[in-house]
């Protein structure tokens, strides 16, 4: 074909269009006729069968039920969304329509798109129906807090990219069986992506499955001791957003012209840069002493400072005072630690208050973390505690906490309380574990901090090394003998006589024969 | 002259589908015959631009689609029927004719009147809100001529309008012909003559990828003379042309 003349003036129909009004009238029929349209009340009933119950099993702080919808989505959306963006990708081919759409002044890539952005509409329609519902039963039982929107927004980024990954598929890969290869494909992409990660410093950790840190698990301490590090959700939108950036790119490839697929080779450098930068900024991420991921270049100073809030606590001799965000769990905890808190009411050095810390992390070798009490485990006469929720562990029940609250936390209580550690006297461990015994503490795990392997107040936490076997510690016969003696006397005798020795007890010079 | 074409040649892999056609079509109904294989199909996607010719020159309305800024104004203003059109099965009538008008870019205040005149020039305006799915044949290919003409287009292009149409829709259709070739070129490819006969002011013939005869319907009758292959006069000057070329 060539130009030898120019072109003919007929009647013109430039003047009158309104492109906008155009693209909304195409928009609904793309909206009306779209198969995310159809996958929806799949896609919900999935996240209702699937995911909703787990995040609402765990308990309602910010962080821990937001990390857990930004896994739970972007894994449970992943074939639904990519399934029906790759079918109406490829609709053209297999409806035999390519020659008549084919020979239709909208541009190839403008028609692809507003058929795209149906798809992701409805995706996101779907999306959003489950956030709100999720964060809006949160906000109702939360005690403290608000919403987390960069997990938000990683799902929404995550949803983007799966769209347009599976609608460039079906488009350049026309074939009735794209659709389910491609979905299943990139569902195992993406739950395979995490089985890399080593440590905090892991290219791997970009996988937008990836909430927290991937070894150590989400941080209940987030968003409540310390605000919400977006580090690495920045980084994830950044990759979510450039892969999207590609895979639209791709749709210009064939039948367009040079100029258009100039542009969209434009649009796809940015696009790689844009993933490229993520990785490797994402390579760069550390567990920081709060359980986030801080990458530097990315990382806001503010987000290190903690959180002014003013406790919850008790009207009990002893209080004991929670972060707000733990709320709920005050009567329970209370009740856990009441025995043990009775038991040393009043004696010198008990505590003034029992207060509720944030956990510092420390990422260990390979893929192990460790966790303990952020500072001091007693200031100004308040003992520090962690609640069990605050160690990386599965989501727990209230009536589980408060048993595991019972036995450590209890157990944590007593030994501070006696000084018991690494070379403490028979005598100590005796008195120990007979006040341990009254208040019904597990006598092992209260002696596993007389005789520990692992620093004092440390949990090992490791997803494929194994932390070091503890074995628990016994007494010996007489230590044993002492106790239930000691154990035995009405309790205004054996306070009196802690009233009296407490402070020779602590030091290590009260013999086993010199207990009561 | 709304298609000028010279030397045209179409090639696909090693296989010649069109063979150094020369054509200039104004406004009229213009038929193209030919037995299967002939090349109309490929011609009319040629000038349809669904695919580029291998070789020679080809304008449409004044332009040049190998420009892409012409091939659109050239699009515009183009109605297209592809043998096998395709459809959308969960689409409705309307929908279906709507979706093709705005990605021929019809300024959208037009749409819903365009459309709706459309529908019911080819007869549908009953089955407007019907899903595609539900459809017979001969409906289905009421609603893609219906696409191919909402744009009131100046270059008209149809490949087989005719197949899977009755006898009173194609006596019908026969005369929407008519009405559209005063104001538009319209091109007509068929193998059935008698289509040719009831609604062409020209007719060209085309044999392995050339054209064979061109000229007035009455022409092609006077060629058959004295054949006796064929019903009618017309496909008497038919298959006597079609000899001809082959001999």
């Amino acid at each position: 074909m060539t130009a030898a003349s120019a072109p003919v003036r007929t009647r013109s129909l430039q003047p009158r269009r309104r492109p906008g009004l155009a693209a909304a009238r195409l928009a609904r029929l793309e909206l009306r006729h779209n198969a995310m349209l159809w996958m929806l009340p799949v896609t919900i009933g999935l996240f209702w069968f699937i995911s909703y119950r787990k995040i609402m099993a765990a308990p309602p702080l910010w962080y821990v039920r937001a990390s857990a919808f930004q896994t739970y989505v972007v894994v449970g959306f992943i074939v639904p969304v990519v399934g029906a963006a790759a079918w109406m990708g490829s609709r053209e081919a297999r409806r035999h329509v390519a020659d008549l759409i084919t020979t239709s002044a909208r541009p190839r890539w403008a028609r692809l798109l507003v058929t795209w952005a149906a798809t992701t509409t409805w995706a996101l329609v779907g999306y959003l129906i489950c956030l709100a519902v999720v964060y809006g039963v949160t906000a109702h039982q939360a005690s403290w807090g608000g919403p987390l929107w960069w997990p938000a927004a990683v799902v929404a980024a995550s949803l983007l990219a799966y769209s347009a990954i599976g609608f460039a598929a079906g488009t350049l890969l026309p074939h009735r069986l794209t659709a389910p290869v491609v979905a299943i494909v990139s569902f195992f992409a993406v739950v395979l992506s995490t089985e890399l990660i080593t440590g905090s410093q892991s290219y791997w950790q970009i996988s937008p499955v990836v909430s927290g840190p991937w070894d150590a698990g989400q941080d209940p301490g987030i968003a409540t001791f310390y605000p919400y590090v977006p580090d690495l959700s920045i980084a994830q939108v950044m990759l979510l957003g450039g892969l999207a950036v590609i895979a639209l790119a791709a749709l210009s490839l064939p039948a367009s012209g040079r100029r258009v697929r100039a542009g969209a080779a434009i649009v796809a450098a940015a696009g790689m840069v844009a993933v490229a930068t993520a990785v490797r900024l994402a390579g760069t991420g550390t567990l920081d002493s709060h359980g986030q991921i801080a990458i530097p270049a990315l990382h806001d100073a503010a987000t290190d400072r903690p959180i002014r809030f003013t406790p919850v606590c008790t009207r009990t001799a002893i209080p004991v005072c929670l972060n707000p965000a733990f709320a709920v769990y005050k009567p329970a905890v209370a009740a856990a630690l009441a025995p043990v808190l009775s038991e040393i009411a009043g004696l010198p050095g008990a505590p003034v208050r029992i207060g509720q810390v944030a956990a510092a992390y420390k990422q260990g070798p390979h893929n192990s973390v460790g966790v303990g009490p952020a500072g001091l485990p007693v200031s100004g006469g308040e003992y520090h505690i962690l609640l069990p929720d605050q160690i990386p562990n599965p989501p727990l029940t209230v009536q589980e906490l408060a048993g595991q609250v019972r036995s450590s936390t209890g157990s944590q209580i007593i030994a501070t309380f006696l000084d018991l550690g690494r070379g403490s006297s028979p005598a100590q461990q005796a008195v120990a574990a007979a006040m341990a015994a009254e208040a019904r503490v597990s006598v092992p795990s209260m002696l596993a901090i007389a005789s520990p392997p692992v620093p004092r107040g440390s949990s090992c936490v490791s997803r494929t090394a194994p932390c070091a076997v503890i074995m628990p510690p016994r007494l010996s016969t007489a230590a044993e003998k002492a106790s239930r003696r000691f154990a035995a006397l009405p309790s205004v005798t054996q306070h009196a006589w802690l009233v009296r020795h407490l402070s020779d007890l602590r030091a290590g010079r009260i013999t086993l024969a010199q207990l009561p | 002259m709304n298609v000028q074409i010279c030397k045209l040649t179409r090639r696909f892999g090693r296989a010649l589908a069109v063979t150094g056609v020369d054509l200039q079509v104004d406004i009229g109904v213009f038929g193209l015959l030919g037995p299967n294989g002939a090349g109309k199909t490929s011609l009319l996607r040629m000038m349809a631009t669904a695919v580029p010719p291998t070789s020679g020159t080809l304008r449409l309305l004044g332009r040049d689609p190998g420009v892409q800024r012409q091939r659109r104004e050239i699009r515009r203003r183009l109605g297209y029927l592809p043998q096998h059109p395709g459809y959308y099965p969960g689409f409705t009538v309307t929908e279906f004719v709507e979706y093709f008008a705005l990605l021929k870019e019809m300024p959208a205040a037009r749409v819903p009147g365009a459309v709706a005149t459309a529908v019911k020039r080819v007869g549908l305006a009953d089955s407007s809100h019907a899903r595609l799915r539900t459809l017979s044949g001969g409906m289905l290919r009421r609603a893609a001529i219906a696409q191919a003409i909402v744009n009131e287009p100046e270059l008209l292009l149809l490949d087989e309008p005719t197949a899977g149409l009755d006898p009173e829709q194609r006596a019908t259709f026969r005369a929407l012909l008519r009405e559209l070739g005063e104001r538009a070129t319209v091109i007509v490819s068929t193998h059935l003559v008698e289509d040719v006969g009831a609604a062409c002011n020209k007719v060209a013939l085309m044999d392995r990828g050339r054209i064979v005869f061109h000229g007035t319907p009455d022409d092609l009758s006077t060629r058959g003379a004295g054949n006796v292959i064929g019903d009618s006069p017309l496909e008497r000057g038919y298959s006597a042309a079609l000899a001809e070329a082959r001999s």
